[in-house]
């Protein structure tokens, strides 16, 4: 009944306007009105159209490791009714020496190089380090948003990056949906990636030995992965002060997950120390001892629970989350994060920044692998899978250009540092420092404008 | 014009990062002046008298208060009533937006509220109520001959939909006026700048988008004035139909396919609300309408 008298309610609009004929009628009334003279003219326009970020950040790891510089620029351009397009662009320039798995000796070493085609040695008492990680990266997103329906958000992207042994190439889409009057809103996502590896020198056979200089027999094609993300998320405006979100997600890994540049030493069950290699070293080089190329189950499912609460103190923003993450491989993290935005005066502000991150390790950790014992089907002795606790402590420092553009620099330092399960240790193991712990600078400067 | 009372009438001011920053209530609204000159003892004034009008308009004007003058009016059941310049100034505006809007802009609209109330429930009216209220519509019913306006028995006027949009450049005469200028007067979202900002190129204005935090028209304004009709909260839905809030008072039902909400810049508020307003009768011609006038518009549907 009231579809049809509302949809039949249209007066007929007589011829009555000219051009313009409203407009100007209402300013003579306007004027009467306000009793005021003519007034100036509006000057309005919508801005920005063109939002422009770019960040420089260099990520350094002390003792000649891992150095990383990357430029990241992303441009959105802003379309009429929500509708936005997100570009973004990311080189990253790679170098220094990363742990290879094997362990430290109080002899001297030699490992073949990840291409097969040379040789390497390591000092007596040292921990090896494989100094040939050298890459760039080039990566590419594209980011599509708009309204769906009244009070829905859905945003699809993609995302590329190649690296020399790397290729990656995801989609993702998410929709937010706003309740309550906008004060709760519900959020899915999903991602979907599909990974190609092609180590340099071919994929080693898993727990296959590392072979000499020159030997490639134990080396095979190239290698792909699939992951699927799926995330759920709620957030709620709690107060005027105060918003909370709670997320869930879900991820999924199928395909070659190993490192294929990682290896464990071979030890004796009785002294802890590598087997020696049992024939000659050619003369292209060759491994002192025996290795052997590390292997990880081909799946992995991850659970993850992410909560975040910002409260806004009179303008001073504190910024607080907790992260709760479990995977099948037996991994358990945990993360809190804390920043506090204090604005200086009227165009600046201080954001100390601390968090702090603990895991366990994995299932299949291993320091290195006992000679006297049956070989286990997975091993690994990278130690981001081992059990550390890490701590990121840093301040970051933004202001507003007189011209209305942000800026912002921040430092902070990494440290992690971890420990090997004590009934991992061998013989002349216990008391060595097995755990590669790690320390890193971070220096990132961001400049954004809009247009 | 709503606000039920006087009670509750604080004014605050506080040190902004471009000046001085004035809050209080009027008008169902929260208001807000923006002072970029001045130190605080003279913006604190200016904020003052700035309040002071829009309280005084919403005394003056608001129908739910008893003894003003559209309490006059609306309780004068067919009795002549000799009205004041200013609400002599506001009934002549309000007939030329009867004019203009071939009587759909109708200030006599407001006893429809007695059949509608838009809560977002599906508690649609029955006909013959919305008829019977509507025998008390049309300002064409009334007779206004300057300054005597006699309504028909039970027939009332409400300002409503001018009257913000009034007092904001009644405002920002106030701020052009003073020494703190430039100046910015934002009740409840309408609002309207004395000019340019000095420390900056421009005001900076956030037209709310969908969701939170989903990409807002950020508005660039230097000069006049900016308001918006329509409410996306107040609506009603049965049958698979979304009626808007905006009534036709030929018909007594609401514009089918009103935009979900227009924002308009022009050069006062008045012109900006008017022009909004007159958009959202327009129903599915709304952006039509809009862009034949050559005006600066977001339509939100």
């Amino acid at each position: 009944m009231a579809a049809a008298d509302a949809g039949v309610t249209d007066m007929s609009k007589s011829s009555r306007k000219n051009d313009r004929s409203v407009s100007v009628t209402l300013a003579a009334a306007t004027c009467a009105l306000l009793g005021t003279g003519v007034p100036a003219p509006v000057d309005a326009q919508e801005e920005p159209k063109w939002d422009f970020n770019t960040s420089l950040l260099y990520y350094g790891e002390d003792g000649d490791r891992v150095q990383d510089a990357s430029l990241k620029s992303i441009i959105r351009r802003l379309f009429a009714d929500d509708k936005s397009l997100s570009i973004g662009f990311t080189v990253d320039a790679l170098t220094g020496a990363t742990p290879s798995g094997a362990i430290r000796q109080d002899t001297a070493q030699t490992f073949t190089r990840p291409s097969g085609n040379s040789a390497y040695s390591v000092p007596a008492g040292d921990l090896p380090l494989d100094d040939t990680f050298r890459d760039t990266r080039v990566a590419l997103t594209a980011n599509w948003q708009q309204p769906a329906g009244e009070k829905g958000l859905l945003s699809i992207g993609m995302s590329t990056s190649k690296e020399y042994d790397y290729f990656h190439l995801g989609l993702n889409a998410n929709y937010a949906h706003a309740f309550n009057n906008r004060n709760t809103t519900l959020s899915a996502g999903i991602a979907m990636a599909s990974d190609s590896i092609e180590p340099v020198g071919g994929a080693p056979t898993p727990l296959s030995a590392m072979l000499d200089v020159g030997d490639v027999s134990n080396r095979n094609g190239d290698q792909d992965k699939d992951v699927m993300d799926v995330v759920f998320g709620v957030s709620q405006v709690i107060s005027r002060d105060l918003v909370m979100q709670v997320n869930y997600s879900y991820s999924y890994s199928d395909g070659y997950l190993n490192n294929p540049y990682k290896v464990l030493s071979l030890v004796d069950g009785d002294t802890g120390d590598t087997l020696p290699r049992t024939t000659p070293l050619p003369p292209d080089g060759g491994p002192s001892g025996q290795f052997l190329f590390e292997n990880r189950p081909d799946e992995r499912t991850q659970h993850s629970l992410y909560t975040q609460a910002k409260y806004n103190m009179d303008g001073k923003v504190l910024d607080l989350s907790y992260r709760y993450m479990t995977d099948d491989w037996e991994i358990d993290s945990h993360t809190v994060d804390v920043r506090y935005r204090w604005p200086i005066g009227s165009r600046s502000y201080l954001e100390p920044h601390v968090r702090f991150y603990t895991q366990s390790e994995a299932e299949f950790y291993r320091l290195s692998l006992d000679s006297s014992q049956e070989l286990p089907a997975f091993a690994s002795s990278d130690y981001r899978l081992g059990n550390f606790d890490a701590i990121t402590a840093g301040l970051k420092y933004g202001w507003k250009t007189r011209s209305g553009n942000d800026m912002s620099l921040r430092v902070e330092w990494y440290t992690q540092s971890g420990t090997v399960p004590g009934d991992q240790l061998i013989g002349n193991q216990t008391g060595r420092d097995n755990y590669p712990d790690l320390n890193a600078l971070i220096v990132q400067f961001s400049y954004r404008f809009s247009r | 014009m709503s606000g039920t009372g006087t009670a509750g009438r604080d004014l605050q001011v506080v040190a902004m990062e471009h000046g001085w920053a004035g809050r209080f209530r009027a008008m169902g609204s929260p208001c807000e002046v923006l002072l970029e000159n001045g130190h605080r003892e003279r913006a604190s004034s200016t904020i003052a008298a700035i309040a002071a009008e829009a309280w005084r308009i919403e005394d003056k004007f608001s129908r739910y208060r008893k003894g003003n003058i559209v309490d006059q009016i609306n309780t004068a059941n067919g009795a002549a009533v000799s009205v004041d310049d200013e609400t002599a100034d506001l009934l002549d505006f309000a007939t030329t937006l009867y004019d203009l809007s071939d009587g759909r802009f109708d200030i006599t609209s407001g006893v429809l509220r007695e059949v509608w109330t838009f809560d977002g429930s599906d508690r649609v009216p029955e006909p013959g109520s919305v008829e019977a209220v509507l025998s008390r519509v049309g300002w064409s019913r009334a007779r206004w001959e300057r300054p005597v306006l006699c309504l028909g028995p039970q027939m009332e006027i409400d300002l409503g939909g001018i009257g913000k949009e009034y007092a904001v450049d009644r405002c920002i005469a106030i701020v052009g006026g003073s020494k703190c200028a430039p100046g910015l007067v934002n009740f409840g979202g309408d609002l309207a700048v004395s000019g340019p900002p000095t420390r900056r190129r421009a005001w900076k204005v956030a037209v709310e988008g969908v969701l939170p935090d989903s990409a807002d028209h950020v508005i660039d304004l230097r000069q006049g004035a900016l308001a918006t009709s329509g409410d996306a909260q107040r609506f009603l839905f049965r049958d698979g139909i979304r009626y808007s809030h905006i009534l036709d008072p030929g018909s007594g039902w609401p514009i089918p396919n009103a935009p979900a909400s227009v924002t308009v810049a022009a050069d006062t508020c008045t012109q900006a609300g008017m022009t909004s307003t007159l958009a959202m009768l327009e129903g599915d011609r709304a952006e039509e309408f809009l862009e034949k006038e050559g005006i600066l518009f977001w339509c939100r549907r």
